[in-house]
Order: structure tokens, then sequence, then C-alpha cells
């Protein structure tokens, strides 16, 4: 009994000491520096470098942190000098010179030259990069320490955004030695000329530490550590005050503004769009789409499936929030009558509510998926809403629901008549347009890309949107292409949803979206202009728009800069009250044991 | 002839030899199977891989990406690779998440061993003692009250249950933290270290095993209310034994082999059954790895991780096999 009550004493000793320790750790972890953290459902989007990086829109953005390009955008404005002070394009000898800013500086203070966006642009065509295609670029040449040229080899526009501001520029002295990229995981892998360097990546735990470089050439970052924490709710974690941003649900919009949060909501850069087998009959007839599209409410699926957070997509593919979006783009408002006049006009028959040719029915195969739709799968709401709306002007609906890669495979090999489908990048570069219509040859061909090559006036239209360098005759091919595609329809957009994103004013950022998207069109709001003192003027302002914001549990805080305790108060008391709590049902354990 | 008597003789009368080669047995189709099911997705394999990347696939990449995978090969040779691989401890290497499937699942493994084995100790424990109990007091306000508690519980999925206490515990209350399996970048080392992980693991481990308790409980009790009535429990109360001693060490004792028999098939319920609470979570064990395997269809890993459960499972239910006759003596072989 003795040996059991010194048992027992020394383990109610030692929970004392534990919670003297653990009430002693939550204080002294407030004193971190400051710290921004982001939560993401995902976590693991690759090691934050060019070629280790998932070649998704987050793994991009994991890396762009690190990796500056030549060219970037912000809220506003296409195309602002980050590395390249400033630049020129010589119609004559079709070729950029790109000035350099004299004080970029390698994270190992190496300085960055022209020699080295001469190495990337080699390096890059001999190992090839997922999201930069150099076909259209010749060669880098070096015109001296701080000026790069480069040479096309035919006339690209899209060049700016898919190269200039896309293409992550790589240390010559480090790379050189490189033979195969998707190998090199040593340190010095993620040495890069951008605002923060690498410090830490956790595949297992989905999680990413940055540190700012403090002799960054555009100023040192306002947040000195940025961290991605992977969550299974990121609102949740928001709402806890865990993170400073996270996407959110648009339920909860007003409920998050009245916690504090400020809550930003997107442009609409990704739309549903239905594809469209336009090689075999009746889908092969342009009046018979333009019947569907008539047919079709866009209206329905925004109030429906998104309820209301989106809004009815421009036929024309490119968003109508894009600049390059046309203003006369042929519309099909909801009109089942006319739907069902222009089938008729095709020589079907109406019986029984359905129509007929021959008497075969009219019938087609819709097939749905869950669409993955900012990295996360939705089930899908719009099979059901289209169903009801074709059989309302008398097409005969065989809805089939299938996993999303046997869609994507079923579209590819052409085995389908109607299938639903999305896609980013529509506020970007209207190269999209080409993109998502004729197939690039010596590629295999994406699920979403509509493939249509039947057209001469859209491939001829097509052709000068992506070669036509004086950007007036530029704009004027997009516009007519956009409405030629909405014209013959290879492919039907229907909405755009609004993803929703809140931030934590409090940390001293304003994120803001970038205009058509970061890089080659991502759309999430992470650009890093946010975190670099160039937005030193945005900073001062949002302290003082949002001068009594209110903490989850109420409390005013005062404190405008980012210190976040890593373990508040609340989290450590109730671990104290379980093990006082597990103290008191031991003691009262051996006192039952000594009565017996 | 002789060499199948003497083997039959001599080397399958052994009980465990009879009991291993059956398990290789399974173990080798389970092997054929896993290797072969996703071979049998339709679909061409490599666009469903990459199709969601933002990569154009060029006919020279897509060549690469078939030998990378090889996928050139005859079926029959490919799974003698695999073999040969797996023989050497070799899982394969996920191109998606540019890493060794070994590598990648002993990365997860440990958190999910962490969870499962804790959860199936607690709610052993409390199974075992709540069922006892509660068949001891038989039909009084204790036991119905606490049947039906547990019947209710039991038709809670823990996937319910996981969000439950995740809104609860750490939104409104906000004791808990809300995902993961420690602070990132917290800098914690030693005792911290450890508090930090337990912290993490309460809510994840509360869902897992409270969805386990009942199933225990039920188990036991039915078995109880059986043994109770046996003639050797009114024996050792006719000799005047403590009542606690007659009820755990007598009664329970005897009650409690069914719920042996039951480890085996349950810990293939546990791990499926972490795959739900690890997602919502994001507890970075082989529930999650599975989830994001099989949704960016990574075939090496999700072939990786299916050949780890399948070991694993058949590993817990060899030692249930073999230490049976250990706790129930009575058992004779055939």
């Amino acid at each position: 009994m003795n040996l059991k009550k010194i048992f027992i004493t020394s383990i109610i000793i030692c929970l004392c000491l534990f919670t003297q320790i653990i009430s002693g750790e939550s204080t002294t972890d407030n004193d971190v520096e400051n710290e921004l953290r982001i939560a993401d459902k995902t976590g693991d989007w690759g090691y934050p470098n060019p070629y280790l990086g998932y070649a998704r829109g987050p793994g991009y953005m994991r890396m762009h942190f690190i990796f500056d390009t030549l060219v970037w955008k912000d809220e506003t404005t296409q195309y602002i000098p980050l590395l390249a002070e400033n630049w020129e394009y010589l119609s004559d000898e079709d070729a950029y010179v790109f000035h350099l800013n004299k004080d970029a500086k390698w994270h190992d203070m190496e300085p960055l030259t022209a020699e080295d966006v001469v190495f990337t642009i080699q390096y890059m065509k001999e190992h090839p990069y997922g999201w930069v295609v150099l076909d259209s670029v010749d060669r880098g040449e070096a015109l001296d320490e701080h000026t790069v040229k480069i040479h096309m080899s035919g006339p690209y526009a899209p060049f700016m955004e898919d190269i200039g501001g896309t293409m992550p520029i790589l240390p010559e002295h480090i790379w050189k030695d490189v033979e195969n990229p998707m190998d090199f995981i040593d340190e010095t892998a993620f040495i890069g000329s951008g605002p923060y360097t690498y410090v830490d990546f956790s595949k297992e735990h989905g999680t990413y530490q940055y540190r700012s470089f403090d002799e960054y050439y555009l100023g040192k970052p306002i947040i000195d550590q940025l961290i991605y924490v992977k969550t299974g709710d990121p609102q949740m974690t928001l709402q806890r005050n865990e993170v400073d941003f996270a996407s959110i649900k648009p339920d909860f919009i007003e409920q998050m503004k009245e916690k504090g949060f400020i809550v930003i909501d997107g442009p609409h850069y990704w739309n549903k769009k239905l594809m469209i087998n336009h090689n075999i009959e009746p889908l092969d007839n342009i009046t018979f789409r333009q019947a569907l599209a008539y047919a079709i409410n866009q209206s329905e699926f925004v109030d429906k499936s998104i309820r209301g957070h989106g809004k009815p997509a421009s036929y024309g593919l490119i968003s109508s929030e894009s600049e390059w979006i046309s203003p006369n783009v042929p519309d099909y408002p909801y009109d089942p009558d006319k739907a069902m006049e222009l089938i008729t006009s095709l020589g079907y028959e109406l019986k029984d509510g359905f129509f007929t040719k021959n008497s075969e029915p009219l019938e087609l195969q819709i097939l749905v998926s869950m669409i993955s739709t900012g990295g996360e799968g939705t089930p899908d709401r719009d099979g059901e809403i289209i169903k009801n709306q074709l059989e309302k002007v008398g097409i005969k609906v065989d809805l089939t629901s299938l996993d999303t890669k046997i869609v994507d495979t079923k579209v590819i090999n052409w085995d389908f008549e109607l299938a639903i489908s999305g896609h980013g990048a529509i506020g970007g570069d209207p190269k999209i347009l080409y993109e998502k219509t004729i197939q690039v040859s010596g590629t295999k061909p994406s699920p979403n890309c509509a493939r249509y090559n039947k057209s001469v006036e859209l491939n001829e239209l097509l052709d000068d949107l992506m070669h036509e360098m004086d950007p007036q005759k530029r704009k004027e091919a997009v516009f007519k292409a956009q409405n030629v595609y909405a014209r013959e329809l290879p492919a039907i957009s229907l909405y755009y949803p609004t993803w929703y994103n809140a931030y934590n004013p409090d940390a001293g950022i304003e994120w803001f979206y970038t205009i058509g998207g970061v890089a080659k069109g991502i759309p999430i709001p992470q650009n890093k202009l946010s975190l670099i003192g160039t937005i030193g003027e945005g900073k001062e302002e949002i302290t003082d728009s949002t001068s009594t914001p209110v903490s989850e549990g109420g409390e005013e805080m005062t404190d405008s800069t980012s210190i976040i305790p890593v373990e508040n108060e609340t989290e450590s008391s109730p671990l104290i009250l379980c093990i006082s709590v597990i103290a008191l049902l031991l003691a009262f354990f051996v006192i039952r044991i000594k009565r017996s | 002839m002789l060499t199948l008597f003497v083997f039959r003789k001599y080397i399958l009368s052994k009980r465990w030899v009879k009991i291993v080669t059956v398990y290789l047995m399974t173990v080798f189709i389970l092997l054929f199977l896993n290797f072969l099911l996703p071979r049998l997705l339709p679909g061409d394999v490599i666009i469903a891989m990459y199709s969601g990347q933002e990569m154009l696939i060029t006919d020279e990449l897509y060549n690469e990406l078939i030998i990378l995978h090889g996928l050139d090969k005859p079926l029959i040779e490919q799974f003698y690779i695999y073999i040969t691989q797996l023989a050497h401890g070799d899982l394969g290497y996920s191109y998606i998440s540019h890493a060794s499937t070994t590598g990648l699942i002993m990365e997860a493994l440990p958190w999910t061993l962490l969870l499962v084995f804790s959860s199936f100790i607690l709610s052993s424990i409390a199974g075992i003692i709540l069922g006892v109990e509660s068949s001891w007091r038989r039909g009084g306000r204790f036991d119905r009250s606490l049947l039906m508690f547990m019947l209710l519980i039991d038709g809670i999925p823990s996937l319910a249950l996981g969000i439950m206490f995740l809104t609860v515990f750490s939104l409104y209350c906000g004791w808990f933290p809300t995902a993961g399996a420690l602070t990132p970048y917290s800098d914690a080392t030693g005792i911290s270290y450890v508090i930090d992980v337990l912290w993490h693991l309460i809510l994840p481990l509360g869902a897992i095993t409270l969805s386990q308790i009942p199933g225990d409980y039920l188990l036991i009790r039915n078995s109880m209310l059986l043994t109770i009535r046996e003639p050797f429990v009114l024996t050792a109360r006719a000799k005047g034994i403590k009542e606690r001693r007659i009820k755990y060490l007598h009664t329970a004792r005897n009650a409690i082999l069914p719920f042996f028999t039951r480890i085996g098939i349950r810990i293939v319920y546990v791990i499926t059954g972490v795959l739900f609470i690890e997602t919502i979570f994001a507890y970075p064990g082989l529930g999650l790895l599975t989830y994001e395997a099989i949704s960016n269809r990574d075939l090496p890993l999700m072939q990786g991780i299916f050949t780890i459960s399948v070991l694993l499972v058949l590993v817990v239910n060899i030692i249930v096999d073999i230490s049976y006759k250990k706790i129930d003596p009575r058992i004779e072989y055939a």
C-alpha cells in the first residue's frame, strides 16, 4: 500500500508540474516575430521550386514567393516591373529587350544578371517546364550585365503574359550543373530572387515556411515569416484565429464580416461549360447548337446550382469581366419557343412532348461528374437542371454520372454527346480562346478543349490572336473570334461561380485579386505584391478603415501589427482543467481503494 | 509421393505452418488483385493521371510517361517487376508527389498507428468496463440508460461524430486546434512537443474511440449475460469470493473471448474509419494519404497504401490467430 501511495502521489506531483510547464509555455510563445499564416485544404502542392511544384495554380503560388519573373501584374495594371525595370519590343527584329533591376540579388547574395535570364531560357528549352512553352522563343542574349534581349522565332502575341510574367528566373551559378531538375532537392534548389526565402516544406503535414529576404530589391517584405498550414476546414481555422487568410463558404460571408474579417470575392475567371461532340448528328449542326443555347437558362444554374453566388457566362468563352470581352458577343436569352422553332426547322416533329425524326426520338446523353473547382471536387447539380431544361423543349435526356477522370477520357475519345466540364484562365490573355478551341498540334487532347477546327473564319481569327503583335489589331481579332465562337458554339459556357476568401485585417496585409489572374491566370488572391513594401500606403489605409476590428471573443483588438500567439490562452486553459480533473479523479479513486 | 507424405505428416501438421501457408496464399492473391484492379479502371491511365495538371502532354512526354510508369511492358512482366520490387521493400515512385511511395507511407503510418492503437486501447478498456458493469446491473436504470446511449452512439457514423466534435469543441468552445497533428513551425521541443501532439490528437482520437465503444460494449455485455448464468459463477459466489473478483477475474475472463475474435475484423473498420476522421481533421495519416491518392489517381501510391493496409490487417489477424490458444486454452485445433 505504501508503494501505491508513493506512486500515486508522484503522479499527482508530476501532473502539477506539467500544469506549471504548460502555463509557462503559453506565455513564452507570445514573443514570436511578425508572422502570417494561410490555411489550405490540400496542403501538399509540391516543393516550392519551378520543377518540383505541382503543375497546378496553388503549386505555382507556393513557388512565386521565392522566384521572381521579369514582369508581374497587380490588381489593376497588366505588366508592371519586377525583375525588369522597363522593356521594349523591337518589331523589326521581333525581339524583346528587358532592362533588369540593378539591385536584384539571389538569396545567396550573388547578383542577378542578364546571363541568368539567358541561362533560364536555354535551360527551360532543354528541360521543359510545364507552365512555360518556349517554342516561340529562339534564344536569349545578354547585351550587358543588366540588359537582356530575347529573340523570338516568330511573332507571338501572348509573350508578356505567357513568358515574361510566368517564367521564373533561375540562378545560373546553381542550376548550370543540374542535369535532372526533378531530382534536384538540396537547399540550393530553392535559391531564388523573390521576396521570400525558403525555410521548410513538409510533404507529410502539407506545410510551408518562408522567411522574408531582407535584401529584396523592392524593399524588405512587410511580413517576416509566412506559413501555409493544411487544415480540414480553412474557414473554421480562420474563425479560430489560427490563421490569417482562408477560403470561405459563400453562406458565411455575413458571419465572417461581422467577426471583423475582410471578405474578398473573386473575379469571374472560371467557367462551367457544356462540352459538345460536334462530330455527330444532330450536334454537328450549328442551328441545333444554337437551339440548345436558347433552351438553356443560365440564370437558373446560378440560382439553383450555386445559390446565386456567381453569374451567367458570356457565350464567347472569354470572361465578361476580362478587358478582352467583345462588346457585341451574340447572346442567347432563354427562349424555349425559339429553341423548339429552330429544332422544328431541322425536320424534327413534336410527338407526345418530345421531338422525333424518321420515328427516331431525339435523345441526348449528358455526362456529369464531380468537377474539381479550385482544387476541390464539388458535386454536380447542373446535370439535373440541364436535363429539365432540355426536356422542356422536347429533347429526351439520359443523364449519366461518372467519375471525373472517366468523363475526361470519354470526352477525349469523342465517346460522348454532351458533357459538363469546366476550366479557368478565361480572364487572362485571350490565347485561352485558341487553346480551348483548337487542339495544339503534337499534344494530347485536353478534356476541356472543344477541338473545333471546322470553321475557316474562326481558325484565321485565332491565328491572328496568337501572332498579331499590333495591340489594336489583336484586340479586333480577339473580339471577332469571340463573336464567331459564340455564333458557332463549339461548346456552351454556362456560368461563372464566385469564390470567396477572407482575411484578418490585423495582420496588416491587404490581399487582392490580380487582374486576369496571377501569372497565366491563376485566380488565387495571394499575390506576393501584397506582402512587399510597394503597397505600404495600402497597409496604412487598412489599419485606419478598420479601426475597431473585433476578435472572435468579442474583445477589441488594438494591435494592428500581426503578432500572432502560436498557442493562445484559450488553448492552454482546458488542458490545465483536464489535468486537474484527472488528478481529482485519481485522488478520489485512491480514497475509495483505501476505504474498501 | 514420399516427399508429399513427409510434407503432410511433419510440416503441414504443425499448426503455425498451416496458418502461415494460408496467410501467404492470401497475401499473394491480394497482391495480385491489388496489382490488377487499378489497371482495370476504364480510360487511359496516363491521361487520367495528368489531365488535371496545367501541362501540355505532347506525344513525346506521353511516351516518356508510359515508359516511366512501366506501362509499355506486358502485364505479366509488370506483375513480376511489382513483386520483385515489393520484396525489396520498394513500393514504387509516386510521380504526382515526386516522392518514393515507401517514404510517403512511412511518414504517414506512425500517425495512423498512433491514432488507431490509442483508440483501440481506449475503446477496448471503456467497452469492456462498461459492458461488464452494465451486464452486472442488467435490467437496472444504469444498464438501460447506458444501453440506450450506446445504441444511439452506434447509429452515428464516425464522420458525423468528427464534424460534431470539431464544431463544438474546436469552433464554439475553442478548446482544441481544428486541424493537423501538431502546430506547424511552433518550434516546440521536448515536453511541449509531446503536449502539442497530444493536444491535436484528442479530437480525432475522441471521435474514433467513441464510434468504436458501442460495438465492444454490446459484444461484451451480451457475452457477459450468457456467462453470468454459468454454474462456476454461482460456485465462486458460494465460496464467498469478493464481487469485483468474480466480476472481472471469473466472469469477464470467460466472456471476453468473442472480443478477441473481433479484433481481427475490427482493425479493418478502424482503418477505413480513420480515412474519414483524418480527412476531416487534416490529420497526416494513412487515411488522408489514401483519400488524396484516390482523388489524384496516383496509381503507385494507391497500390502501396493498399499493400501496406492488407499486410497490416493480415499481421493483426495472424497474431490473433496464433495467440488464440493462449487466450483460451480450451480451444483445440482440428
